[in-house]
């Protein structure tokens, strides 16, 4: 309760500091939250800008594919490279540097590769959603106790039976933690996309109303669209706390 | 008597090499032993003498590199959870199911249906003093509960032998004496084949019919110690007392040797 009331102070203290900030400075390129309402009620009411539902889903639908492709492919190179330790081993400092290069740089390829559309969206987004999946899969399987794989086995368990009954269940906390952000990853590659480049999303609604100094526009769809992604994301909470409470 | 019966463990000079980084280790060299239907017995020796390694080839989870053992007159080629089953220092239980689920998991291997699984499990745990606790998940339980949900997995098997490797060794002492009159108090109900794997004397002189005791590395068989004495056994006796002298003499001097080697 009392950490409730905590963050309120916090926000409305935040939201007041914001007010007077932007209440100093030029209203073409400053806008308070006190304009936030009357610019929201514009976007949704689709006099000035494209429709808002369409691009809305085209975004959802970008970043379902593009995070459906990374957990294949995550899950399938994860076990592929955790489970054939040469493998792993080949590959591992391959994995490191994809990591550690920001991954924006690939964007202008993927772009060439897949032109303005959705595709290349869904590529970049695959791109960055991919990663925390294949490493949440490594790290899982290095997690997995022994002991409890010696248990199994010496009760007759062969690697089918090891593998569902003993390795998923141990790594099933990791896996999805990594899949959670993945998702929240895959979230970002498909906006940045439709920032960078694109003709349609919410990426492109956002540069649109930012192109034509439609600030208060633009604020209200930033607000939009962080409520879009936290709800994403609390949906990925749910489930990995509910995940991590059955598997430790 | 059919041979089966008459020897269900035989160890045919069994040795083990591993190879670390500084090159080779003869972990267990040239290991005889023969154990009676129905007998417990310890193996008992100083750290890294290659105790717990003759168990787990006992068990078939590893491999002699010479040598051959011989489970109820079958060369044994692997696990065999038909005749042996395994409990371990390091409970190993899966943290995500409950203590039922824990001692149902060799059975459900097997393909037998949950009515049966749960039935059987009940009736395991509840001897153990764990009625109550079947719906609870091993993080809720205490150490000593752990270990006795962990023998009953593997007692769940229902198989003619039952090898332990210091199961009690993480316990504190009460708890250890506690666990092995239960387990003297297991063996009299079951009628098990036990090979149990310790360094303490006093369970060894506790729980055995016969203490084998290995050497410093590499593990041979230094000394063959029958103890004819009745359960429940009054560890404070004259004739506990002569035989925990004797065995520390034999035990100090290859753990001194242990400590010369590794120094």
């Amino acid at each position: 309760m009392k950490l409730w009331i905590g963050r309120a102070v916090v926000l409305v203290v935040a939201l007041l500091a914001w007010e007077v900030a932007a209440s100093m400075l030029n209203p073409i390129l400053y806008v308070g939250p006190s304009r936030l309402p009357a610019a929201l009620g514009r976007v949704l009411s689709v006099r000035y800008l494209p429709p808002l539902g369409s691009h809305l889903w085209l975004t959802l639908g970008e970043v379902v594919a593009a995070f459906l492709l990374a957990v294949a492919s995550g899950l399938w190179v994860g076990f592929v490279l955790g489970l054939q330790k040469t493998l792993g081993r080949i590959y591992e400092p391959l994995l490191a540097v994809l990591y550690a290069v920001p991954s924006v740089i690939w964007y202008p390829s993927l772009m060439l590769f897949f032109g303005l559309g959705p595709a290349s969206k869904i590529a970049f987004g695959f791109l960055l959603g991919f990663l925390p999946v294949t490493l949440s899969v490594l790290a899982g399987i290095r997690q997995v106790p022994e002991s409890l794989v010696t248990v199994a086995v010496s009760m007759g368990a062969g690697p089918g039976a090891v593998f569902r009954k003993v390795m998923l269940p141990a790594m099933a906390g990791t896996l999805a933690g990594g899949l959670r952000t993945g998702l929240a990853l895959s979230v970002v590659g498909v906006l940045v996309g439709e920032v960078l480049g694109a003709r349609a999303g919410l990426g492109y609604v956002l540069t649109y109303a930012y192109g034509l100094l439609m600030t208060a526009e633009y604020a209200a769809l930033v607000v939009i669209v962080a409520a879009a992604v936290l709800t994403v994301d609390a949906l990925g909470a749910l489930v990995e706390a509910r995940v991590r409470r059955w598997a430790d | 008597m059919t041979a089966a019966e008459a020897a269900p463990i035989v160890v045919e000079g069994v040795s083990k090499r591993y190879q670390t980084p500084s090159g080779a280790v003869t972990a267990v060299e040239e290991v005889s032993l023969t154990v009676r239907p129905g007998e417990f017995v310890s193996l008992l020796g100083p750290s890294g003498c290659g105790k717990s390694t003759v168990l787990l080839m006992i068990g078939g989870l590893v491999r002699p590199d010479a040598g051959r053992i011989v489970i109820e007159g079958e060369p044994s080629s692997g696990p065999n959870p038909k005749k042996v089953a395994l409990a371990f220092q390091d409970p190993g239980l899966f943290p995500w199911r409950t203590a039922l689920d824990n001692v149902g998991f060799g059975l459900e291997l097997q393909g037998l249906p949950a009515a049966r699984r749960r039935e059987i499990a009940l009736g395991l745990l509840e001897p153990m003093g764990l009625k109550g606790f079947e719906a609870k998940y091993p993080r809720e339980l205490s150490g000593g509960m752990r270990q006795r949900v962990a023998i009953a997995r593997a007692l769940a098997l229902d198989t003619p032998i039952l090898l332990m490797d210091e199961p009690f060794g993480a316990l504190d002492e009460q708890t250890r004496l506690l666990m092995g009159e239960w387990l003297v108090g297991v063996r009299r109900r079951t009628r098990r084949t036990i090979v149990f794997v310790t360094h303490s004397l006093q369970e060894a002189i506790a729980l055995s019919d016969r203490i084998v005791v290995m050497t410093a590395r590499p593990g041979r068989v230094k000394d063959v110690i029958e103890v004819p004495l009745p359960f429940p056994r009054d560890l404070g006796s004259p004739e506990v007392a002569d035989l925990r002298a004797k065995l520390w003499g034999q035990v100090r001097e290859e753990s001194l040797r242990a400590m010369e080697s590794s120094a």
